[in-house]
């Protein structure tokens, strides 16, 4: 079973671009949310591998939606991973909140799978990917 | 001397002057008035004597005549005159011998008329005594022995004379006396006149000096009112205080500012206006500094400037009403004639608007980047995907534009980034994250991000570290040096080499990175610091830099306390030196 990625961002065109990224480069199954508050829903109802998180959203914003998600019983174990632009990104800050890693927006699309990998410890050898790196049938 | 010391002075010379010329005219007043008087008493005297000559002439006639009457006639009334006549006499001459005793040579003439007096009185008694004896015949006789007429002519003579005389002294007198008054006059009316003209002049003087006095006091009123209207229309607040940091004075500013009145600021200790936390901090910053121990209270404000070292820094002011202010303070010592401290100078800057000011950008900053990013990811994104190749192959001129177009995605987000990172820099906002940095691992550190780059085009680097370490941002400064030697990359030319050295000397460590490349003309050294400024303005498009690189690495080396300069000769390549001060307690070892 490929890994399911949730992308939670405002922006439609920067979803579109993380979907086309992960799951041609990085072999992923991707869901997508527009809002904090959606994403939650969906992380709850989905139960992704792991969450891509936009830092700068409006109503409810990056910050406040990992503090929601890792209250919650139903999400709290799944890693998040921040995306922020580089000037407020306070990684240690994000990471106290419970945050798995921290993206820097503008990223490459090609490095976007490795990098999730690498954060989360996977390993990436084309589609399929296992999560102790062994490809699955 | 003090113009108010001079016009007493002057007017104590006039008054004096004044009393002098008084008091010679008075004593000349008084001498003349004296001698008048005298003089007067001598003309009366003189009359007097005129007037007894003449009265002791008549009385002798009258009696010869009554002598001769009573010759004539034998009857006894006829002598009564000649009685009456003789009394008189005596008493006469009495009186004429008084008067004249002061006069010796009067006295002598009298005494030499006296005789001839007496004689013709004895003549008379003579007749007298012959008529009465002898009877008519015997009178007639005498009358006609003519010594009666000679004695008679011989007195005449002398008392005209002697009246004459008298005469003609009164008038020498009168003349002396009325010379003597005329001088007098003359002395007095010059001596008045003097007095006059001395007390005019120093009239004059005194008027003078008083103007000029006014003049001053009016000056002096005018450069305090320029002060004053200087001190209080300043947007600046300026407080003063004295040694031990009370307050003297507060100008109109710190007033308004601040919600006291200076009367009630006056007399307390400068720290009601401060932040008892920051005071302490500041003092305990200072006692490090220093090397000596500076309480948390007024003196952690002053002590610096006490040692005459600027002191300038941003603290808070507090208000009456307990809100707080930021402001730039800057404190100088005041001191007087002798060099004494006679207190401190507090000028403070409101920052208010400064601190406004830079939350505004720091917010702006902060949206900017947020709303630049957004879409360049997207660009990014979308071209990347498409450029290699992951949504499919494309026909050969697509992929070109492809390229171009996601080449230039990257350029354009290396510039947002090095745009935000200087706007950071300068703004000073950015956090310094200061540690003790090992210069060896930093070295090593940047060579690393550049490595790659520099093998693809067979670059070689040689690292020459030194001993030691200096205080800072790791990863700010390792930029700085990816910075340098990324341009040193950039311009060499393929197989070159490049060289990264670190020497230290004294409490400084000087960095060098050399490189082989085509080098800069010397009137373009300072200016590849600034902003967007490249040696080749094609350089831009072809080596793909920002214009920034340089004018970011200064902005973090200068944050650091150090400088950063370039040496070089046109075809000669280029050396990129940053000077930074070793870490203290490396600086304390050095040799």
């Amino acid at each position: 079973m490929p890994k399911t990625v949730l992308v939670i961002d405002d922006d439609r065109d920067i979803r579109e671009v993380a979907k086309t990224s992960l799951e041609l480069v990085g072999g992923f199954m991707v869901i997508l949310a527009d809002s904090g508050k959606s994403g939650v829903d969906l992380a709850q109802q989905a139960r992704p591998d792991a969450i891509i998180l936009d830092l700068m959203m409006p109503d409810l914003d990056g910050q406040q939606t990992l503090v929601q998600l890792k209250q919650l019983p139903e999400t709290a174990s799944i890693p998040v991973i921040m995306l922020t632009a580089k000037v407020q990104a306070s990684k240690k800050e994000l990471v106290s909140k419970g945050a798995a890693g921290v993206l820097v927006k503008p990223f490459d699309p090609m490095q976007l799978s490795d990098q999730v990998c690498e954060i989360l410890g996977w390993t990436l050898t084309g589609k399929d990917v296992g999560h102790d790196g062994s490809p699955k049938e | 001397m003090l113009m108010g010391g001079r016009i007493r002075l002057w007017i104590i010379a006039a008054s004096v002057a004044g009393l002098i010329a008084l008091a010679v005219v008075s004593w000349l007043s008084y001498r003349n008035t004296k001698e008048l008087i005298a003089a007067n008493g001598r003309l009366a005297q003189a009359h007097k004597l005129i007037e007894d000559l003449t009265a002791l002439h008549l009385l002798l006639d009258d009696a010869e005549s009554s002598c001769r009457g009573y010759a004539l006639s034998g009857k006894d009334d006829y002598l009564k005159p000649y009685d009456v006549a003789l009394t008189q006499l005596d008493i006469t001459t009495q009186v004429l011998g008084h008067d004249l005793a002061d006069d010796p040579n009067r006295s002598r003439q009298f005494q030499e008329l006296e005789p001839i007096i007496q004689a013709r009185l004895e003549l008379m008694k003579g007749l007298v005594d012959a008529r009465r004896k002898r009877g008519f015949e015997a009178a007639v006789r005498v009358v006609q022995s003519d010594r009666g007429k000679r004695l008679a002519d011989e007195i005449r003579r002398r008392i005209s004379a002697m009246q004459a005389e008298e005469r003609n002294d009164l008038l020498d007198r009168e003349r002396e006396s009325r010379e003597r008054a005329r001088s007098t006059i003359l002395v007095v009316g010059v001596t008045c006149l003097l007095g006059i003209a001395l007390l005019l002049a120093a009239s004059v003087v005194i008027y003078r000096l008083n103007r000029q006095s006014e003049k001053d006091h009016l000056a002096l009123q005018n450069a305090e009112r320029i002060q004053r209207t200087i001190l209080n229309s300043a947007a600046y607040s300026m407080i003063s205080t004295d040694p031990a940091g009370l307050i003297q004075l507060a100008n109109a500013a710190a007033e308004k500012w601040l919600g006291y009145t200076g009367a009630e600021l006056a007399g307390n200790t400068v720290t009601i206006v401060h932040d008892a936390r920051e005071l302490q901090s500041r003092g305990d910053q200072l006692t490090r500094a220093m090397g000596m121990p500076v309480p948390g209270d007024y003196q952690a404000l002053v002590t610096k400037a006490r040692y005459g070292v600027a002191d300038e820094f941003e603290c808070a002011y507090i208000r009456k009403d307990g809100t707080r202010f930021p402001v730039l303070l800057a404190v100088t010592a005041l001191r007087g004639g002798d060099n004494d401290l006679a207190g401190y100078l507090m000028i403070a800057a409101d920052l208010s608007d400064r601190h406004a000011m830079r939350k505004m950008k720091d917010e702006f900053v902060s949206v900017v980047s947020h709303e630049l990013r957004t879409p360049l990811t997207s660009i990014k994104g979308a071209l990347g995907l498409l450029a290699r190749g992951v949504t499919g192959a494309l026909p050969p001129k697509a992929d070109e534009m492809a390229q171009i177009a996601l080449t230039n995605a990257d350029r354009l987000s290396r510039l947002v980034d090095d745009i935000l990172d200087l706007q950071r820099i300068e703004s000073g906002r950015i956090a310094i994250d200061m540690r003790t940095c090992d210069i060896a691992d930093l070295m090593r550190q940047s060579v690393e991000s550049v490595h790659l780059v520099a093998e693809g085009e067979g670059i070689t680097i040689a690292i020459s570290p030194c001993q030691g370490s200096i205080r800072a941002d790791q990863e700010r400064m390792v930029q700085a040096f990816v910075n340098l030697l990324g341009n040193a990359v950039k311009f060499s030319r393929r197989g070159g080499r490049i060289e990264f050295a670190a020497e230290r000397t004294g409490s400084i460590v000087v960095f060098r990175v050399r490189d082989e490349g085509r080098g800069i003309p010397k009137d373009k050294l300072e200016t590849i610091f600034e902003r967007f400024e490249q040696v080749d303005a094609s350089d831009a498009r072809e080596k793909g830099g920002t214009g920034l690189g340089l004018a970011i690495c200064r902005s973090i080396v200068e944050q650091h306390g150090g400088r950063v300069w370039a040496e070089s000769e046109l075809g000669r390549g280029s050396t990129f030196c940053v000077q930074l001060p070793l870490a203290e307690a490396d600086a304390v070892t050095a040799s």
